[in-house]
């Protein structure tokens, strides 16, 4: 049984080894394998023997491919992914802490305000991940008492279609050209976060007026922002506004025509956040994952899925970085009410 | 007739169509306390969590009336109302003027293909709607949409689009047309067993086909028509991924989009959503009240123990423009959308259009191989089903006998309690079963018992609806006899009436089983790792915009499900000879007529 169980560890560390190489990463795989197996953290949660993750960042793939990288780094841990949406995940996790339930390890949402919630009523369980120094400086310390952590980085801006548009809009403002009436697509503040995120952006820039112009472009409102992509490859439109980033350039590199536009007057970023649950079944096993959210090998897998890395260190696909980028992100304390806001002035003049 | 009596204080009328009272009491209390319980569990439990929470704040958790008197004093959340209703009763409208002419075809007449129009029929039930919607955008979103391409090719680059998808009018174009299965597999399954001698008396006087069809036949399987009419309203009120394709874009409030947004807030009004859903309630309530004032105490009964065999009408040269007609369903709601998703999912990356280069089976093997989560999801997908379809089918068959018979005193509550899961939007109905489940002595949280308990409890009232359609159609007389012969209750239900329900039975299992496999929002909040299903990984895949993978994964769902309704045919040959042979076994000679030749 012994040997059994010696003879998986190195396989396993061949396999994360193989990944490392090609990953381009140096470092023999056994040092690290070694180094794992001596982490006290890494023990503690071995001996858990599992860990519940509810995640709303990252799609199914990345998500997965986070979870298998995990799963090979630290064997013997079994890792249940529940991937949801965002606002269903924690709605789930509202009202199993209601019922007094107690399943969740780790959450991953795309909404800050999920964890200044939580973390008011105690729900929420101080952590400094070590490797947390790696993380860009501007979201290094999201919250004073370490309770929750950055876990994404995600940008909104304007794709469109290469082959039928010359000249793609540059800014949020060119939009509002007439040359693009009947042409844009974008997604509904009421149903997606981002595109939420974005009109309180926009009307902080701009205000409602930016709105009202915005309406008389016709824009075809879908659900998520993800369909804007699905309206320009099917080509329905040709111009998508409150667009994802990292989504956009997965398609693109999939061999699709279409492209991203990061808008001159600020790509909006909104931050994935992630926090421990103060009664987390599988505490160490939770922290033992969040630490890793921070290592080179997920940020090489969030490089090779076109999302912005979590590491200073580690670039971004094709070279990207946040440094290139002119970026704003709605911080305040109010966000609540102004997203209940935009969304009914967004009724009101757009749709 | 020296049976010990356990009678309860009915009406003289029920009396009449109620069999000889109970031998053995204490057999009879179990059954209907098990009944009782389980009702109690699969559905009152839930919703009186549900009615609860519409009583509450979202924000204080405080008792209070405030959300019922927000919704009439907002404009914004009267309007999804009415919206709501005009797509239900035009999806209704559809799904019976398409369904029961076609079920007509199928059953009663010579009709070219029969069976091939009705695994068409049936393939369009598997279909989810809002798969059914994707490939519609496929075909005619106004830009780009391919019929619309065609169009413009034909009547110049100028012209505008031939088609818009995105209407209302869209909307109930798909909700119709993916609704007319249920219509056309209870009004069907009611004509199959339905004897013909009026039919008979109508073309002796001479009366001509159509008219014998409007006049008798049609008329003698009301009870099916009305009740499918009902059950197409209600998915028409409750359907959520149609109106959210198909009418966010124009700027179109329904009920089911709007709960969706109480959810989405932050933070989420779970009980405003609860309380929302109480208007539907009520106007399926009416339904149900007129329902009671159509039918009265008309008689239905097609089966007998005079009935003589049913016999086919010869549609002579009517028959291959009848078969054109009945092809046309099948065209819009499985061929066209179909070979749009089927093209969309053979490809590599379906921007870049068709073309060898871009042809690619590669979605199918990541659906299949390449992706962990989805074996498990096939696997439980299909046993959930299989597991809430029968617990579901055997309940509701009992309680429709019980309703029918007018068993115990306070039979129609039973019909009641039954018909209320399916009113309420699965995305609530969801959050009731979460909040009656996941606390002691009934923690059934993480675990399979309770997805299946959840999706049984949302199609009870298809069941239970079938179930009474076809009851209603099966006289007691043969009942009567089995009792005075010394059968007891439970006896005379198993061994006379079951096989008298007999294929009707099976139809109504997958009538209840492929909506299950194709249910999601019931399951939104129940689902753990664990026990994921199918329709949850779809729904992830077009949430990460993943478009090929949705495709592909739903022609598979498509794919497994007509394996397994395909494999059904043997099944009901199997039931038909079993019927066959115990019957005149058993010496009920004239019920041989009943079967179908």
């Amino acid at each position: 049984m012994m040997e059994f169980s010696r003879r998986r560890l190195l396989q396993t560390g061949g396999l994360v080894g193989t990944a490392l190489v090609t990953g381009g990463l140096a470092g023999t795989a056994f040092s690290r394998i070694a180094s794992a197996a001596d982490d006290p953290l890494y023990a503690a949660a071995k001996k858990e023997g599992a860990l519940t993750l509810y995640w709303g960042s990252y799609e199914q793939q990345t998500m997965e491919a986070i979870r298998d990288a995990f799963k090979a780094k630290y064997p013997g841990i079994e890792v249940n992914l529940l991937r949801q949406a965002s606002q269903t995940v924690y709605t789930r996790l509202r009202m199993e802490l209601q019922s007094g339930v107690h399943e969740c390890d780790s959450l991953g949402t795309t909404n800050m305000l999920h964890y200044t919630e939580l973390k008011k009523i105690g729900a929420l369980a101080p952590f400094e991940p070590v490797d947390g120094v790696h993380i860009p400086d501007a979201f290094r310390t999201l919250d004073p008492d370490k309770m929750f952590h950055v876990g994404a980085i995600s940008l909104t801006s304007i794709n469109f279609a290469p082959g039928k548009v010359q000249s793609p809009p540059q800014s949020w403002q060119a939009l509002l050209e007439d040359q693009w009436q009947g042409k844009i697509t974008t997604g509904s503040p009421a149903f997606s976060g981002d595109v939420a995120n974005w009109v309180v952006a926009i009307r902080r820039k701009y205000g409602d007026d930016f709105l009202r112009a915005f309406g008389k472009q016709k824009p075809k409102v879908g659900q998520s922002n993800v369909d804007t992509v699905t309206d320009i490859l099917a080509g329905e439109r040709v111009v998508g506004s409150g667009a994802p980033f990292s989504y956009t350039l997965t398609q693109k590199a999939a061999g699709n025509p279409i492209d991203v536009v990061a808008p001159s007057d600020d790509a909006i970023l909104n931050l994935g956040v992630t926090g421990i649950l103060a009664k987390a079944p599988h505490p160490n096993a939770a922290r033992l994952f969040t630490n890793f959210l921070y290592s080179t090998e997920v940020s090489m897998i969030l490089q090779k899925n076109f999302w912005p890395t979590l590491r200073k260190d580690v670039p971004w696909a094709e070279g990207r970085s946040l440094d290139q980028l002119k970026w704003t992100r709605n911080t305040g304390d109010d966000l609540g009410p102004e997203v209940a806001e935009g969304i009914a002035k967004w009724k009101e003049l757009v749709r | 007739m020296g049976v010990i009596s356990t009678d309860s204080p009915d009406s003289a009328a029920a009396a009449t169509a109620r069999p000889a009272m109970a031998r053995v009491p204490l057999a009879r209390t179990v059954v209907f306390g098990a009944v009782a319980l389980l009702l109690f569990l699969l559905v009152v439990l839930p919703f009186g969590w549900v009615l609860n929470n519409s009583f509450h704040d979202d924000i204080t958790g405080a008792w209070t009336l405030g959300n019922y008197t927000r919704i009439f004093q907002s404009v914004d959340l009267l309007e999804p109302l009415f919206n709501s209703l005009l797509l239900a009763v035009a999806t209704a409208v559809i799904a019976v003027g398409i369904g029961v002419p076609l079920a007509w075809l199928v059953s009663r007449t010579d009709l070219p293909f029969r069976r091939t129009i009705r695994v068409l029929t049936m393939t369009a039930f598997v279909t989810p709607s809002f798969i059914g919607a994707t490939g519609w955008i496929l075909l005619a979103a106004p830009n780009s949409g391919w019929l619309n391409a065609l169009w413009r090719s034909l009547a110049g680059a100028e012209a505008g689009p031939l088609l818009n998808i995105y209407s209302m009018t869209g909307a109930i174009f798909i909700c119709g047309i993916y609704t007319v299965p249920y219509s056309f597999t209870m009004v069907s399954s009611a004509l199959d067993e339905m004897a013909v001698e009026l039919e008979d008396a109508a073309a002796t006087l001479g009366s001509g086909t159509l008219r014998t069809m409007l006049s008798i036949t049609i008329p003698l399987v009301t009870p099916a028509v009305i009740a499918s009419f009902i059950l197409s309203f209600i998915q028409g009120l409750t359907l959520f991924g149609v109106p959210a394709f198909l009418l966010t874009p124009t700027g179109i409030p329904v009920v089911t989009t709007k709960l969706a947004e109480f959810y989405q807030l932050f933070p989420p009004e779970i009980y405003m959503a609860a309380a929302y859903c109480m208007p539907l309630l009520l106007v399926t309530a009416m339904l149900f009240w007129m329902r009671r004032r159509i039918l009265g105490r008309k008689q239905f009964i097609t089966i007998s123990g005079k009935s003589r065999a049913g016999r086919r009408i010869a549609l002579g040269a009517a028959r291959w423009p009848a078969f054109g007609a009945a092809l046309l369903l099948p065209l819009v709601s499985v061929f066209l959308p179909y070979a749009a998703l089927l093209l969309v999912s053979l490809t590599r990356a379906w921007g870049q259009g068709l073309s060898w280069e871009n042809l690619s089976l590669h979605w199918y093997w990541w659906a299949l191989f390449g992706n962990s989560e989805t074996h498990t999801a096939i696997v439980n997908s299909l046993l959930f089903s299989t597991f809430a379809a029968t617990l579901c089918v055997m309940l509701g068959t009992v309680v429709a006998y019980i309703v029918e018979r007018r068993m115990v005193f306070g039979a129609s509550l039973f019909g009641a309690v039954t018909t209320v899961p399916i009113i309420i939007p699965g995305i609530v109905m969801s959050v009731g079963f979460f909040a009656a489940y996941t606390r002691a002595p009934l923690n059934l949280y993480g675990t399979p018992l309770l997805l299946v308990a959840a999706f049984a409890a949302t199609f009870l009232p298809i069941a239970y609806a079938h179930g009474g359609s076809i009851l209603k159609g099966i006289g007691p007389e043969l009942e009567r006899a089995a009792r005075s012969l010394g059968a007891g209750e439970g006896r005379t239900f198993l061994s006379i009436t079951i096989p008298l329900m007999g294929g009707g039975l099976l139809s109504g299992w997958f009538l209840v089983f492929i909506p299950i496999i194709r249910e999601l929002s019931v399951a939104v909040f129940l689902i753990t790792p664990k026990t994921n299903v199918m329709t949850t990984l779809i729904y992830n895949a077009k949430d990460g915009g993943n478009y090929e993978a949705v495709c592909a994964m739903s022609v598979l769902l498509l794919l497994i499900t007509l394996a397994l309704v395909a494999a059904a045919g043997p099944l009901t040959r199997l039931t038909t000879v079993r019927r066959t042979s115990r019957k005149s076994g058993r010496k009920t000679a004239p019920a041989e007529g009943v079967l179908p030749t």
